[in-house]
């Protein structure tokens, strides 16, 4: 079944539901203040009495003294410090294996937001949202602060010399030791622990990743000898085709692939068009498979099928499992096109099943893509994790073989799967944590040492193989924390930690690079200079060349090894979200604000359940409804957890993310449920999927379901399917039209056809809004500035990075799930998820909505204080202070994006009031933003806003003045370089641009006139003239394979 | 007869209003002043500001030759100097304030000044203009003005009451019905009366209201006690340094930032005995620092003394001074409690209830302090706009204790950015804003001709609010 205009968001869109049409004409949710709760009930009497404390406070305020304030200076002032004036310092983002080469921001001293570094090949200047809101945990009040000794559920203050003493008695008192670590990344960490492993013979390491990529680098060693993930080339692939790896969301090395990936889908102009073709095969709609130009679904327990199925229509062999018949059919078709383009395709495998993982490299082998887009030369560290030796150390600690366990930024006692750990945990004698919070493994701990916040540490990094990477600290150390390689350092008694200096690892990080890695280049003569130099760069790189493997002739290929299908009614696959990971980002309140891309879901993890369709109506499987909360059962288990229909989920199956349902260490808390005791291992592997479940309803429903979906929606149809005009719909459907231009898209072969469409449409429009009594754009904003931005929609995958870059740069407050659920989530930018295509596996659009910059703006003219209005720069300004929150602005703006603040989201009011609905994280007391520490990470550029006044996109107005103030002061016309805004900064795939379109030279305006007539304004017809453009959207998708 | 009479004086009245019109040379004048006089001097010139008010100046001088005025104009601390009486006179009331000199003003161009004292154009009322008259001290004329003024109106209508009462008691003797003769009491309790005294108080508070809501957080002549007596009078006045040596970051910052104290070391590690303060002042940077001035070194570990091993080495360092200074060979009584006092001065300015300890940094009290909404920045002014320190903070040269000697209210800003050129033609940035643009603007802000040869901030969008807003 096909729908009308091609484009839809939900499956109320689709079914005409009467609440979704009646939510599309409210802005706001539909709540009035006294059904929300007890607390809210307002009446005469409180209104005079609020009124009269306000006549005498203000009072009070107009007879007050004005505070005293402060202006303190430096005693010596640091040369490189100018206040008011930012520093950017080369550093990295590494949590576990999850990598991403950042500069640092600082103002006074203090990190205040993330940027890429573009010097580094592996993410060329690209971020994920993960390390844009890593600043956000370094002022987390949760973290400890001192180091003790844990007791009900609290450490217990001791002093560093105190604790040294006690945990090298336990030491030295003999019996197994066990270091439980993630991936580590840095080659200094590894010398430290190498030290430690040396003072102490029965002490040994154990890595294990979150979520598991053992069974690849089992196969890999097992095919090629290297124990490592491959160094994937997605620049050079034609053809990918992906098993389940989500490798532009979360998948290993997300932000180099995307980069890579993107450089194969940019399309302009429609001579020569070109693009990569990407299939996924996978049950759940991931991120990358929104993305992708096909997608095969196939449930959990099919992949292997699936695979052998791929395998044996290259080869013609028939052995093994079957996949379903409509798989079967296209990957037949995929197999077909992966031969025509051999030596440039690329196969992954997000699977953890060893056998399937041997196929896939036996497919790459077989096309030829081996060392060409497998390559093994910069293999990646990135995933150094082995279930089986957790598996191991498990049976140990159980046997009681275990005295002592160090556990190193790992939090197994919430993320081991199945319940297996934290019984065995117990049995371990001396239990030490590293953790910088108090999660669920440090709870279960005697000792807690609690480390460095990157932010605030020296290390470095090698994701890939000659690929290393600084950290340096861009703050002192903000609690009385330590370095974990300065404790095991300290443990070990090392001699070559100098606890003289000041700070003792850099010395010795240092002499590892001036002595070890200094060698490795022939660029610099000195030591010092190497030093100086990595240390500015934060990325030194001196990849191995010419390693070539071969597949192994030992190595088995076995079809009949896979997983089996199942027949059973319901299958449940668990997933990685883009945010939060399995739960290492969870306490981070700006990652669990940004939507799941694809369920647009916020705060919590939700059941995703397939959408089905008979010909005429819309409905989730089994009837259910979003926000209704099931029972399911499965493994033995029972859950309780909310659902939410999901486009794309292949029938019979659901899926839910993992990561959420903490229990402990910060404001994620309480939040979803946790999967990880569900999974089951096979064959030392941790599997993500189980069989044999069962949903049943509960009856019940999520009181505060928080979904973003049909928030500021601005495309939808009446009721009759019939447009509707522009006046009607103001008047009707608060700007929701039908047959609006918000989507543009096409299969790249049909590009012409598109072209000529859009031309006409762009006559069209333009003709419509040549009526006008003003005079024209060009001869107001024609000379001087005229600031405008590109969003190349090929290039946006949805990963959200933008988002939080604006959040972080931009002071946009945390409102929290109840907030979120009444529609008052506050993001300046929100990325759109539209769906296109076939109702049952669907393709999917993003499209990054900010304000518009309208150079006829709606909003401007009815507002009754001219708080908003427009600058001769093109810029649609809104001014705080001035503003009274009529709100008419939002009403009138056809993009819905600007955002009003309901209550004191950032405690910036002068009298506090409505605090305990404002966002606080669990268990606290405090107003998330009143704490000083979480406001050390505010832009001191940038007003914090207070209630009752709008707010919205202003293209980072803070970044172009510092850009015109440079390029004044240097007495120079101003370049693209001097102003990028945070989204474009942040984005991996360079989707964004912006600068001056009056500039004919400008990445922007060129950026455009290469799209050419590909390049359109949403809604460009109703001549609202926007400063933002954005292209159609093109995909390669194989029209044959469903016909 | 009454009426006719009343007539006459607003007749009167009203052409007075009018009478005003321009000179063939005010127009110069009015440039002049606007450049050279309105920092200090109200342009209502009956307004006292930081200079006195130059309404009637000519008069005031009328008993000395023309010359003497031009001198007091060009230069007036020299006037002063030669002990002329009317100068003297002055000095004694407006000191410390000293009067800026302008040895550069031929007589023609004071001519045209005074021309357009004598007759300024009545100022527009309200907004931008009322926040741009710096009111310092208490107005004083007009007030008087309006209250007589409301005193006349107020009889006119008493005695207009008792006209109309006549007239009705005429029409009622004619029509054969008693005449009725109010009270002065029923006159005041009649509907009419009172709504209009309603009228009258919801006006006056209005004003106030709005007119103190608007001073709200406003701190024009802020003038807090510093930790430390520093002198921008010594150092920027009589030693002519630089305000940029100090305020480096001016240049290059949003903030100007009160120095460090390693850049007062700069020059009083060789300059350890103030000219004013003696040791009084000094002391307190050198105890901040650390620096041990009898031995011209830094203390190593500083960081580390105890209070009472600082208080030995300063107070020592200040008895040695008492005595070189007196010639004694040891401290008498009276050095005793200099020492003391001295001592105690240290400890006040850098030891308070949040800051324990004595080393460390100096806390100076802010003078300048804007709301979080407002965004300015320093270096945007000094070096792209080229703007003189004081003309946003007022003669600091001759300050011994700063004060804020503007509003920094927005009106303010706002006058500045309509009055002042933009480097257009030396600053690179600007050349892609080329003729066409300048073109452009004479169209659209319709200005004359002649003012389009200059092009001032607002022009190039110095009045949008997302300038200072964000």
């Amino acid at each position: 079944m096909h729908h009308d205009n091609g484009i839809w968001v939900s499956t109320e869109d689709l079914s005409r539901e009467e609440s979704f049409l009646q939510s599309a004409e409210r802005e706001f949710s539909v709540e009035t203040i006294d059904q929300t709760d007890g607390k809210w009930q307002t009446n005469r009497r409180d209104f005079l009495k609020l009124m009269g404390f306000g006549l005498g406070a203000a009072t009070v305020a107009a007879s007050c003294e004005i505070p005293v304030r402060k202006a303190i200076p430096y005693v010596t002032k640091p040369d490189e410090i100018v206040p008011g004036v930012a520093n950017y310092y080369a550093s990295s983002f590494v949590n576990g294996g999850d990598y991403c080469a950042v500069l640092v921001k600082t103002r006074e001293g203090r990190p205040i937001k993330i940027e890429g570094n573009s010097l580094s090949s592996i993410t060329k200047g690209g971020t994920s949202a993960r390390a844009q809101a890593s600043v956000l945990s370094l002022y987390d009040n949760r973290r400890i602060q001192f180091a003790g000794k844990v007791k009900d559920g609290q450490v217990e203050k001791t002093d560093w010399a105190k604790l040294d003493a006690e945990v090298k008695e336990k030491l030295a008192a003999g019996g197994n030791i066990r270091v439980i670590a993630n991936t580590i990344l840095s080659p200094t960490a590894k010398k430290a622990l190498g030290e430690f492993l040396a003072k102490y013979p029965t002490a040994s390491v154990v890595t294990y990743d979150p979520v598991s990529a053992a069974a690849l680098v089992a196969a890999n060693e097992q095919c090629f000898g290297v124990a490592a993930v491959p160094d994937y080339r997605f620049d050079t692939a034609e053809v990918i085709v992906s098993f389940g790896a989500d490798f532009l969301g979360a998948w290993i090395s997300p932000v180099e692939y995307a980069r890579a990936y993107s450089a194969n889908r940019k399309v302009s102009g429609k001579k020569g068009a070109k693009m990569s073709r990407h299939y996924q095969v996978e049950t759940h709609m991931s991120l990358t498979g929104s993305n992708a130009d096909n997608r095969v679904q196939v449930r959990p327990s099919e992949m292997g099928a699936a695979i052998v199925a791929l395998y044996n229509a290259l080869t013609g062999n028939s052995g093994g499992p079957k996949v379903n018949d409509k798989a079967a059919a296209a990957i037949k078709k995929i197999a077909s096109d992966l031969q025509a383009a051999r030596g440039k395709s690329l196969v992954v495998c997000g699977s953890n099943n060893v056998a399937e993982q041997i196929i896939v490299n036996k497919i790459n082998d077989i096309l030829g893509n081996l060392n060409n887009t497998v390559a093994f030369n910069a293999a990646s560290n990135q995933r150094q994790g082995d279930d089986r030796k957790m598996e191991a150390l498990i049976a140990e600690m159980n046997s009681g073989q275990v005295a002592t366990a160090i556990v190193w930024g790992s939090n197994p006692a919430y993320d081991y799967p199945g319940a297996a750990f934290s019984a065995a945990f117990a049995k371990v004698g001396t239990r030490i944590s590293l953790n910088p919070t108090l999660d669920e493994t440090t709870l279960l701990c005697t000792h807690a040492a609690p480390a460095n916040h990157a932010l605030e540490s020296w290390s470095d990094a090698e994701p890939k193989q000659g690929h290393f990477s600084i950290i340096q600290p861009t703050i002192a150390p903000l609690f009385n924390t330590r370095q974990a390689e300065h404790s095991l350092l300290e443990w070990a008694d090392s001699a070559n930690l100098n606890r003289q200096d000041e700070q003792p690892y850099y010395q010795y990080l240092k002499s590892f690079w001036t002595g070890t890695l200094f060698n490795n280049q022939s660029r610099y003569s000195t030591p010092g200079a190497f030093w100086d130099m990595s240390l500015h760069d934060g990325v030194f790189e001196s990849p191995s060349s010419g390693k070539s493997v071969s597949f192994s002739a030992s190595a088995s290929v076995n079809a009949d090894a896979v997983s089996r299908p199942s027949s059973d009614e319901l299958e449940i696959s668990f997933y990685e979200t883009v945010n939060i990971g399995n739960g290492q980002y969870a306490h981070n309140p700006w990652l669990q604000e940004m939507p799941d891309p694809v369920n647009r879901t916020v705060w919590g993890n939700y059941l995703s359940i397939p959408v089905e369709s008979d010909g005429k109506s819309i409905k989730g499987w089994n009837n259910l409804e979003d926000g209704q909360i099931v029972e399911l059962e499965v493994n033995g288990q029972k859950i309780r957890c909310t659902v939410v229909r999901t486009f794309g989920q292949t029938p019979g199956t659901a899926s839910i993310a993992l990561g959420y349902g903490r229990e402990a260490g910060g404001c994620a808390t309480g939040y979803g449920v946790n999967v990880n005791p569900l999974l089951r291992n096979e064959g030392g592997f941790t599997q993500y999927y189980l069989t044999g479940a069962r949903v049943t309803p509960t009856g019940d429903v999520e009181k505060d379901f928080a979904c973003v979906q049909h928030h500021h929606t601005m495309g939808v149809f009446k009721n009759d399917n019939k447009s509707v005009n522009v006046d009607e719909a103001v008047l009707a459907f608060q700007g929701s039209l039908t047959e609006r231009s918000i989507i543009f898209q096409t299969n790249v072969k049909d590009l012409n056809q598109l072209e000529s469409k859009m031309e006409e449409f762009h006559e069209h429009s333009g003709h419509l809004n040549s009526k006008t009594l003003y005079p024209t754009n060009e001869e107001y904003f024609g000379t001087g500035l005229k600031w405008g931005m590109y969003v190349d929609l090929n290039s946006c995958i949805g990963c959200g990075a933008c988002q939080v870059a604006c959040v972080s740069e931009n002071n946009v407050p945390v409102v929290g799930k109840n907030e979120v659920m009444r529609h008052h989530e506050m993001t300046w930018l929100r990325i759109d998820r539209y769906f296109y295509g076939d109702i049952d596996n669907p393709k999917v659009v993003y499209q990054p909505m900010m304000c518009q910059h309208c150079d006829n703006a709606p909003c401007e003219n009815v507002c009754p204080v001219n708080a908003t209005n427009h600058s001769m720069e093109g810029l649609n300004q809104m001014a705080y202070n001035r503003c009274i929150g009529t709100r008419y602005c939002a009403n009138n703006c056809p993009y819905k994006v600007r955002r009003f603040n309901w209550l004191d989201y950032t405690t910036a009011d002068v009298w506090p009031a409505n605090e305990e609905r404002v966002f606080h994280g669990a268990g606290d007391k405090t107003p998330f933003y009143a704490d000083n520490l979480v406001r050390m990470v505010l832009n001191p550029d940038v007003t914090v806003r207070t209630r009752g006044v709008i707010e919205k996109c202003s293209f980072c107005v803070q970044r172009i003045q510092e850009g015109k103030l440079t390029a004044k002061r240097e007495s120079r016309a101003i370049q693209d370089n001097d102003v990028r805004t945070a989204c474009q900064t942040a984005c991996p795939t360079g989707a964004i641009v912006f600068g001056n379109l009056n500039n004919p030279e400008s990445e922007v305006n060129k950026a455009q006139k290469n799209a050419g007539a590909l390049a359109y304004q949403v809604l460009e017809e109703i001549n609202v003239r926007p400063g933002v453009r954005y292209s159609a959207k093109v995909h390669n998708a194989n029209e044959e394979l469903f016909s | 007869m009454q009426l006719k009479r009343i007539c006459w004086v607003f007749t009167l009245l009203i052409a007075a209003t009018l009478s005003l019109h321009a000179g063939p040379t005010r127009e110069a004048g009015k440039e002049l002043f606007g450049a050279n006089c309105a920092a200090c001097h109200a342009k209502d010139m009956k307004t006292a500001s930081t200079g006195p008010a130059l309404s009637g100046v000519e008069e005031r001088w009328a008993a000395y030759p023309k010359k003497d005025l031009y001198d007091w104009i060009r230069n007036s601390q020299a006037l002063i100097g030669q002990g002329h009486p009317r100068a003297k006179e002055l000095w004694e009331k407006y000191k410390p304030t000293v009067m800026n000199s302008f040895p550069g003003l031929t007589d023609e161009q004071i001519e045209s000044l005074l021309l357009y004292i004598k007759e300024p154009v009545v100022a527009p009322a309200g907004g931008a203009a009322a926040g741009a008259t710096e009111e310092v001290k208490e107005a004083e004329s007009l007030p008087w003005f309006y209250i007589g003024l409301v005193a006349g109106l107020l009889l006119l209508a008493f005695a207009l009451m008792r006209i109309v009462d006549n007239l009705n008691n005429v029409a009622r003797v004619r029509d054969g019905k008693a005449p009725v003769y109010r009270t002065m009491r029923e006159i005041l309790t009649t509907k009419g009366a009172v709504a209009f005294f309603v009228f009258g108080l919801v006006l006056v508070f209005g004003y106030k209201t709005v007119d103190n809501a608007t001073r709200m957080g406003r701190e024009q002549g802020y003038m807090p006690t510093q930790p430390i007596n520093f002198s921008h009078k010594t150092h920027a006045g009589t030693h002519k340094i630089d305000c940029q040596y100090c305020h480096d970051t001016a240049r290059r910052s949003k903030h100007a930032s009160v120095p460090a104290t390693n850049t007062c070391m700069n020059c009083h590690a060789a300059i350890k005995v103030g000219s004013v303060g003696g040791t009084k002042e000094l002391t307190k940077i050198f105890a901040s620092i650390g620096y041990d001035p009898a031995a011209n070194r830094y203390i190593s570990d500083y960081e580390n003394w105890n209070e009472s091993q600082i208080e030995d080495l300063y107070k020592k360092w200040i008895g040695q001074n008492y005595m070189e200074k007196n010639s004694l060979p040891a401290l008498d009584e009276a050095g005793r409690s200099t020492v003391e006092a001295e001592w105690e001065g240290v400890v006040n300015a850098l030891k308070d209830d949040s800051n324990g300890k004595i080393q460390g940094p100096i806390e100076w009290v802010r003078i300048h302090n804007l709301p979080d909404h407002a965004y300015f920045n320093h270096a945007q002014h000094v070096s792209v706009g080229q703007v003189e320190c004081q003309k946003c903070h007022g003669p600091v040269q001759e300050m011994d204790v700063v004060y804020q000697y503007s509003t920094l209210g927005m009106g303010w800003c706002i006058t500045c950015h309509s009055e002042t050129e933009v480097k257009f033609k030396e600053n690179g940035f600007y050349a892609q804003y080329n003729q066409e643009y300048i073109k452009m603007h004479k169209s659209l802000v319709k200005k004359p001709e002649s003012e389009m040869e200059k092009v001032y901030v607002e022009d190039i969008g110095g009045l949008e609010c997302q300038k200072c807003h964000y």
